[in-house]
């Protein structure tokens, strides 16, 4: 996917997560767009690593700040929790012009942002360190197993947090692989 | 008895001061080499003063360096709620991370390429930077009688030195993250308060000086508290805002009119094109030990041997970095295009180079960076608040971004009717079928 459609894509997501409630703030669009990558085969080509709250990608970070910079969209400071994701009128108009990419991956945006858009950071935070442990360790299946791997990588998720997050990554993947399909 | 502590001139900070053991690192090859790289690379060619070295300002960023982990972890600043990150254990205590963070500071640049940045993009392999360069430096086993000397483990000062985004497969603590952030980080790195101070000196120019001893004076660890998530951050007490304000426009400043001058960046493609002539193979070698017989000495008289003789590969490229015939501006990108068309420089470049030929034509992209004005703020009634709840500016400061679009001398006069009778069309709306 080249830049001009790639931003398209985001401006979509920012849309969906918006319209939902979500607070869309960076770490929302971080956690959100791994799923949208990861698990929905979006080739939005970040490279995600696991930083200190889950999964994070320097170049989607550098990517807002270029889409800023192209007048696409804003940050603007609201209370309490710091900079929220607005798209400008610049962006709206931008988004327009890309009807088939917005058209090919709707589904894949839609899909992440009923499951996501409504979760605080937090929940963003353990639900994609799960997925991002259950993709990049082939060798553990089980989900206690899984569960004490994020506890480990993440002393500050409680065993308990870390088996739900697992439990409900796999429901997320299994309802994932169905639209896909 | 022999000194244990040696002290060394420096014209941003005064005095800067290394143990004995510290010091055998500074005189250690790779460190050395650092003598002979510009701060700047060829931005001396437009403001004279700029022959600074990343010598200098390695010792500064460690000077930094020090001071920050000196007030951050002060008992009276270090807040009951963070203490749990401290990664201190029988081996590694207070004293042990300080002199790990002194020489990953000290270090930090070494993996640099001939004239810094500007060589770097096109003529190393992908995937390769001078952070991974560092890093190899760092753990080579020439190093190690000296990180023996000092009891500090090799992989810690490569960690602190190159931060977690260069090392994506190396998984690092909370503490080793916020002491890398020390060095690296967006919003308090001192790297970039070093090289802020230190370029504005030697430049000439003032737009790169802030209030870095207040600032400093209120960094503190804060836990982000949302949503029952908590991250630690490197932030700052409410009477540093104003001195974080003046760091980060300070940035903005120094980008937009010297990092991204024009004509700086200009010789800067003119010595890319060079190197990919001159160079063995078109690249520079891809192992450290192979780097370091690569300075700007051997680059400059290369150049100038060069343009001297058309019998010397890079003998055209040499000449317009020797004899100032660079290549001119034609197009910078601009709020009103950008809005019409985000890739209005890609767009303009290409059309160019179809009427005046790729060799006449040159390109210059970069992108925006993260701007890291987000960070928390210590207010008076110690709530902990996002920088943008009590600054009115921070989020107001725009991306600084390239887009330029040069051409050869000879050809500026028709290019520039040209683009004036053009521009429109070419900048008209981007879609997917121009994608």
């Amino acid at each position: 996917m080249k830049r001009l459609q790639r931003d398209s894509v985001l401006i979509s997501l920012i849309e969906a997560l918006r319209d939902r409630g979500s607070w869309c703030g960076e770490t929302h669009m971080q956690k959100i767009s791994y799923f949208l990558q990861e698990l929905l085969e979006v080739p939005l080509s970040f490279n995600f690593i696991l930083y200190k709250h889950g999964p994070y990608s320097f170049d989607l970070s550098d990517t807002l700040a270029q889409m800023e910079a192209d007048f696409l969209i804003r940050p603007v400071p609201k209370s309490p929790y710091g900079p929220t994701i607005t798209i400008e009128p610049t962006g709206k108009r931008f988004r327009e012009k890309f009807p088939k990419t917005n058209r090919k991956y709707k589904g894949a945006v839609d899909f992440v942002a009923k499951k996501l858009a409504e979760k605080n950071v937090a929940e963003l935070e353990r639900i994609a360190t799960a997925m991002y442990v259950t993709l990049n360790e082939n060798s553990i299946v089980d989900v206690s197993n899984r569960a004490e791997k994020i506890h480990h990588l993440k002393p500050h998720l409680s065993l308990d947090q870390a088996i739900e997050a697992v439990k409900e990554f796999d429901q997320i993947k299994f309802e994932a692989q169905r639209i896909q399909n | 008895m022999a000194k244990q502590t040696h002290e060394i001139r420096d014209p941003v900070h005064v005095f800067v001061r290394l143990s004995t053991a510290e010091r055998k690192v500074l005189d250690s090859k790779p460190l050395q080499r650092l003598r002979h790289i510009h701060q700047l690379a060829t931005t001396f060619l437009v403001y004279p003063g700029a022959t600074h070295k990343r010598f200098e300002h390695s010792l500064g960023v460690m000077e930094l360096a020090t001071q920050v982990y000196d007030v951050i972890t002060r008992q009276d600043r270090l807040r009951e709620d963070v203490r749990s990150i401290l990664q201190i254990g029988e081996h590694f205590d207070m004293e042990y991370w300080r002199r790990v963070l002194r020489m990953a500071a000290l270090c930090h640049d070494i993996g640099h390429l001939p004239f810094s940045h500007a060589a770097e993009k096109d003529l190393l392999p992908d995937g390769v930077n001078h952070e991974h360069f560092t890093c190899e430096m760092i753990v080579d086993n020439d190093m190690a009688p000296l990180w023996d000397d000092l009891h500090v483990k090799a992989e810690h000062v490569a960690k602190l030195a190159v931060g977690p985004k260069d090392l994506p497969e190396t998984s690092f603590t909370d503490w080793e993250t916020i002491l890398a952030e020390v060095i690296t980080g967006d919003a308090f790195g001192v790297d970039r308060m070093d090289y802020l101070l230190r370029d504005s000196l030697h430049t000439g120019v003032a737009y790169g000086r802030f209030d870095h001893h207040r600032l400093i004076d209120t960094l503190s660890i804060l836990p982000v508290k949302q949503d029952g998530s908590v991250e630690p951050k490197l932030g700052v007490e409410i009477g540093g805002i104003h001195g974080a304000e003046a760091l980060l426009l300070a940035r903005y400043f120094m980008f937009t009119q010297i990092y991204f001058h024009p004509v700086r960046r200009i010789y800067d493609i003119h010595l890319m094109d060079f190197l990919k002539q001159w160079l063995k193979n078109g690249r520079f070698p891809a192992k450290a030990n192979k780097l370091t017989e690569f300075t700007d000495n051997e680059i400059m008289t290369g150049i100038l041997k060069a343009s001297r003789s058309d019998k010397i590969k890079g003998h055209s490229y040499a000449r317009r970095i020797a004899d100032r015939r660079h290549f001119k501006l034609l197009y910078e990108r601009n709020p009103e295009d950008i809005k019409k068309n985000p890739n209005a420089t890609e767009a303009i470049f290409e059309k160019a180079v179809e009427k005046f030929g790729h060799e006449n034509v040159r390109l210059d992209i970069i992108p925006a960076k993260r701007k890291g004005y987000d960070f928390p703020v210590l207010t008076k009634d110690d709530r902990i608040v996002s920088s943008t709840m009590v600054s009115e500016m921070l989020s107001r400061i725009p991306p600084a971004d390239v887009g330029y679009v040069f051409i050869e001398p000879g050809q500026l006069d028709n290019a520039r009717k040209w683009l004036d009778g053009s521009r429109e069309f070419i900048i008209s709306t981007p879609g997917e079928e121009n994608e």
